[in-house]
């Protein structure tokens, strides 16, 4: 799996992200923060798609940690660093019991109650004045670092940047660790149940699982209101959590660099087809059907069928 | 609240929930028996109505020319989609599921670019209201909820009392059984593949007059259609129109009492509570 | 069809091409870019259709202008923001980081909550056309100024004498449930207790989503309280037919009075046949103010194949006032423009002789004024209003 090119790849993006904000635009630095953002969700939905779950609703999550973050620190006055913070506290909690009640359905189930939920969330900010309405909440404010407020472009380029690559970091450890070897083995009713059969605590493990993952949208949440200064429930659409789908499927769901290079790529496509409205949204589908029916793995996984399909038939 | 209005406003309800049935007979049906959850169901609910209007508005067709046409064209993609995709995907439900949402995006955005992003109306055919005592009922919503209510029989009838019904279910209760022979797995999904997509398409042709139209509308008729065969149970025909009907009045009294944001939220609430106690819905089975 | 970026395509390929012909580069022209940052797809995309439409009228006419010296073609660029916020947002973020566009229509009350901040940092000049009243034109947004009427203007203008003229005296609003129809409801009830001596009384609101399509239980609760008129402000063609619609199939046979949407008449009628009988509108012509009106409806009709739309007018108008000012001023400087703009009169309206009002009600002068009419549906068409709207201080 860690092979040598990849594992010179890793270090090499990380230099590519500390030398991009002294290169680039303004626009593109825009460009370089809605990436990392979309980049950070489509991570943790992976997360909880890799043991077997479709969250069609993680948009949800999103709104819950920037409304929570927003309200804290515009109503409240509190710094918004502490409201990053309550953001992924906020969203990992309410995922906790959500996931406590819905983990047990399989499938279309638990996507379509997750979708539910995702829904009610919106339409909970739409109806309460004090949450914006319709809206929503204007004047944002941004942290602070050490005196230095991250106004600019070029400032808040780290901000998102530390908090994706810290997302990003977090979930490919948890792959190697035991807890994400187990949770692999809960992907399907039948492989879970074999799992309980040996002691393995199912419910809690998919639970934390898909509570880590929203806590960390959550997080992303905070600072993607902080982005545009302020925040309203039409950004946090269904249509944001299939898009997110979208970025997971074309780029490959198993392995680090399918989510990170599928919301990569298609984010900064999509920036550059702006104007192209339906356009972008054709272009988009089109390319996921073609890699589903192709190649179901996602695009990253197109290296692994060249290899097998390369490498000699005698054995290893 | 008095009595007049409750009435009315249950009268409202019934007719709503008919509408409601008509647009969600479709996704029952496909999901019933292959279950799949066709994402795309809401754009061929619109692509329906879109044609309705190209053929019958833009073009002068008279409508009993119309809407066989539009049939026709929806039970071709039916068996279109279910041999390019669903077979070659069958089993991996997330794919499935993926593939679907594909379709639909695929749908919706060439309508939006085909048919520009101007809200289109399809006359009314049928003007005028009936008068029940006090309660006022439109006549082509009344007609729509009676075409909802054969569309309903005619599936009944096709499900169980056809043998072509007796394939789908056999597919739907155990693949092994179906396997035997004489059941021809692969035409019978073609068929309730294409049946649902007619049954969409349908459902837009004749919501059509009521309200405007848009590309954009596929979207609600999804999200309504979710709704009323999760409450309903997924896969049951009964369900689907109780769950239509119960929806329908709650949304209209609960709009009357408490105000449409109100009822709106209190629909979603219902559908995660019957997700998280109940699961298979009213008249599904425990799977 | 209409659809945009393949006419972008077409445009830059053209464009292109007649650059490339040109013999001398000295004589070619730069673009003055004006962007158009409104919903180009969506229930409200006509009204950022009509805007591209009104801008590619206005530079035909326009043609080739100089500045200091230099000559300048005027060129629109679309950003379909769908009135959604986060769009918007995104869309100013890349006209004035990306794209170095510095005026452009802004569409929306709704979506200037958010790009306020980014229109005073960047000195953007924003050719306003949405409602809402100081919030937006105010002496702190000095490069802000509202092309079209606003809801109060429009409100406290017209309404008392509409009411007088047709008996009105019980009055309810059914608006979108957002920053637009809440701010018109107060200004009714405002309105509605001005008027009591005349026996007026505002009996109840609806609000409902924006997007919805179904009023009926809501209407079911507005009419039993027997409005003698139903104020359908702030929302949009479509929805204004379907509520006239399910209102009149539910035994209602009052009026419908509408100031800020653009409403057609035709696709009113469509959508609610003989029901459409009632509705009023602020704002719109039913005989031509002006031979300039006639004439830009004409190729409108010719070039797009279908009749006008209702901002292309006043998108018209503003381009070709803009351009002026900016040739009076010398310089595309945004904030110069705008103090050379507040003080001139613009003759080449479609609706009349243009100035700008406002000092008193918004402590600044950059709310248009324009002569306005109310017309009413009788028949399935517009017919006149005889009432005219009053001028704002």
């Amino acid at each position: 799996m860690t092979q040598p090119s990849s594992r010179a790849l890793g270090p090499a993006l990380i230099l590519v992200l500390l030398v991009l904000p002294f290169v680039a635009t303004n626009y593109w630095l825009h460009v370089a923060i809605v990436v990392l953002m979309n980049i950070t969700y489509t991570v943790a939905l992976c997360a909880v798609l890799r043991m077997g779950y479709l969250s069609l609703g993680h948009a949800g999550f999103i709104a819950l940690g920037a409304y929570t973050s927003v309200v804290l620190s515009v109503r409240f006055g509190v710094s918004p660093w502490f409201g990053i913070v309550a953001a992924a506290a906020m969203s990992g909690a309410v995922a906790w019991g959500l996931g406590a009640l819905t983990l047990r359905l399989r499938g279309i189930y638990f996507s379509l109650a997750v979708f539910a939920f995702g829904e009610i969330v919106v339409a909970i900010a739409r109806a309460f004045d004090w949450l914006g309405g319709p809206s929503g909440i204007a004047n944002v404010p941004r942290p602070s670092f050490f005196g230095i407020k991250l106004d600019t472009h070029f400032a808040f380029y780290w901000l998102a940047m530390v908090v994706a690559v810290a997302v990003v970091a977090f979930f490919a450890r948890l792959e190697q660790t035991r807890f994400g070897a187990t949770l692999l083995t809960l992907k399907t009713e039948s492989s879970e149940r074999l799992a309980e059969s040996v002691g393995v605590d199912a419910a809690a493990h998919k639970t934390a699982c898909f509570a880590m993952s929203c806590a960390a949208v959550g997080a992303m949440g905070a600072v993607h209101s902080m982005y545009l200064l302020f925040v309203n429930p039409q950004v946090f659409s269904f249509l944001m959590s299939t898009d997110l789908v979208i970025y997971a499927m074309i780029g490959g769901t198993t392995g680090f660099w399918g989510p990170v290079l599928g919301a990569g790529v298609l984010t900064a496509l999509g920036e550059q087809l702006f104007s192209a409205g339906y356009w972008k949204t054709l272009v988009y589908a089109l390319i996921l059907m073609a890699v589903i029916l192709v190649v179901p793995g996602g695009l990253t996984a197109v290296s692994g069928l060249w290899k097998r399909e390369l490498a000699p038939r005698s054995g290893r | 609240m008095g009595l007049t209005l409750f009435l009315q406003a249950l009268a409202i309800g019934v007719v709503n929930g008919a509408l409601y049935i008509l647009t969600a007979l479709g996704l029952t049906l496909i999901y019933g028996i292959l279950h799949i959850v066709n994402f795309a169901h809401g754009e061929l609910y619109m692509l329906g109505a879109m044609l309705v209007y190209l053929l019958f508005v833009a073009m002068e067709w008279p409508l009993w020319a119309a809407v066989p046409v539009i049939v026709a064209l929806s039970v071709l993609a039916g068996f279109a989609v279910e041999r390019t995709i669903f077979r070659r995907l069958r089993g991996q439900w997330l794919q499935l599921l993926v593939a679907t949402v594909g379709v639909s995006l695929i749908i919706q955005s060439v309508s939006w670019i085909a048919f520009g992003a101007q809200e289109k109306t399809v006359p009314s055919v049928l003007e005028g209201v009936l008068l029940l005592g006090s309660v006022r009922v439109p006549i082509e919503r009344l007609a729509a909820a009676s075409i909802a209510m054969v569309l309903v029989a005619i599936l009944y009838l096709i499900v169980y009392r056809t043998r072509t019904g007796l394939a789908m279910r056999a597919i739907e209760e155990d693949e092994e059984t179906a396997r035997m022979p004489r059941v021809d797995t692969d035409r019978v999904a073609g068929i309730a593949v294409a049946l649902g997509f007619a049954l969409a398409a349908l459902g837009g042709v004749f919501v059509a007059p009521i309200y405007s139209i848009n590309p954009g509308m596929g979207l609600e008729a999804i999200l309504m259609s979710f709704i009323i065969i999760i409450v309903g149970g997924l896969g049951s025909i009964t369900g689907t129109v109780v769950a239509g009907l119960l929806i329908g009045i709650i949304q209209a009294v609960g709009a009357l009492t408490l105000g449409a944001e109100a009822a709106h939220v209190l629909v979603f609430v219902a559908m995660i509570a019957m997700l998280v106690f109940r699961p298979q819905g009213l008249m599904g089975r425990v799977r | 069809m209409h659809d945009i970026s393949r006419r972008d395509a077409v445009r830059s390929i053209a464009i292109a091409g007649a650059a490339a012909a040109l013999p001398f580069s000295a004589h070619a022209q730069e673009a003055f870019k004006i962007g158009n940052l409104a919903p180009l797809s969506g229930p409200a995309a006509a009204f950022g259709i009509g805007i591209n439409r009104g801008i590619e009228l206005a530079a035909e006419d326009i043609g080739v202008f100089e500045v200091a010296g230099k000559r300048y073609r005027v060129e629109s660029v679309p950003y379909d923001t769908s009135l959604d916020p986060g769009k918007t947002v995104a869309a100013l973020n890349r006209a004035v980081l990306n794209d170095n566009v510095r005026y452009g229509f802004i569409l929306g009350a709704a979506v200037h909550g958010a790009v306020l901040p980014i229109i005073r940092q960047n000195g953007f000049f924003d050719i306003f056309m949405g409602a809402a009243g100081k919030e937006i034109t105010n002496a702190e947004n000095p490069t802000v100024f509202r092309f079209m009427a606003s809801s109060d203007q429009l409100y406290y203008t017209f309404t008392p004498d509409i009411y007088r003229k047709l008996n009105i005296k019980r009055v309810a609003f059914m608006g979108p449930n957002n920053d637009l129809g809440r701010s018109d409801v107060k200004v009714l009830k405002d309105i509605a207790a001005s008027l009591k001596s005349d026996g007026v009384e505002f009996v109840g609101e609806e609000l409902i989503e924006l997007n919805a399509k179904d009023f009926q239980a809501a209407l079911l609760r507005l009419l039993a309280r027997k409005p003698d008129a139903i104020d359908t402000n702030a929302s949009p063609t479509g929805t204004v037919g379907l509520i006239a619609k399910q209102a009149r199939e539910l035994g209602y046979k009052g009026y419908f009075i509408s100031s800020t949407a653009v409403l057609e008449a035709r696709a009113l009628v469509n959508v609610a046949g003989k029901g459409a009988d009632g509705i009023i509108a602020y704002r719109i012509w039913s005989s031509s103010p002006s031979p300039l009106y006639d004439q830009i409806a004409e190729r409108h009709l010719q070039k797009y194949k279908e009749p006008t739309l209702g901002t292309v007018w006043e998108a018209y108008a503003a381009t070709r006032w803009v351009v002026e000012a900016i040739q009076k001023a010398g310089s595309f400087e945004t904030r110069k423009v705008a103090e050379v703009l507040a003080q001139s009169t613009f003759a080449g309206h479609p609706y009349g002789p243009a100035s700008w009002g406002g000092d008193k009600t918004y402590g600044a002068r950059r709310q248009i004024q324009t002569p306005l009419p109310a017309s009413i549906i009788k028949d399935g068409s517009w017919t006149p209003l005889d009432v005219r709207m009053g001028k704002l201080d």
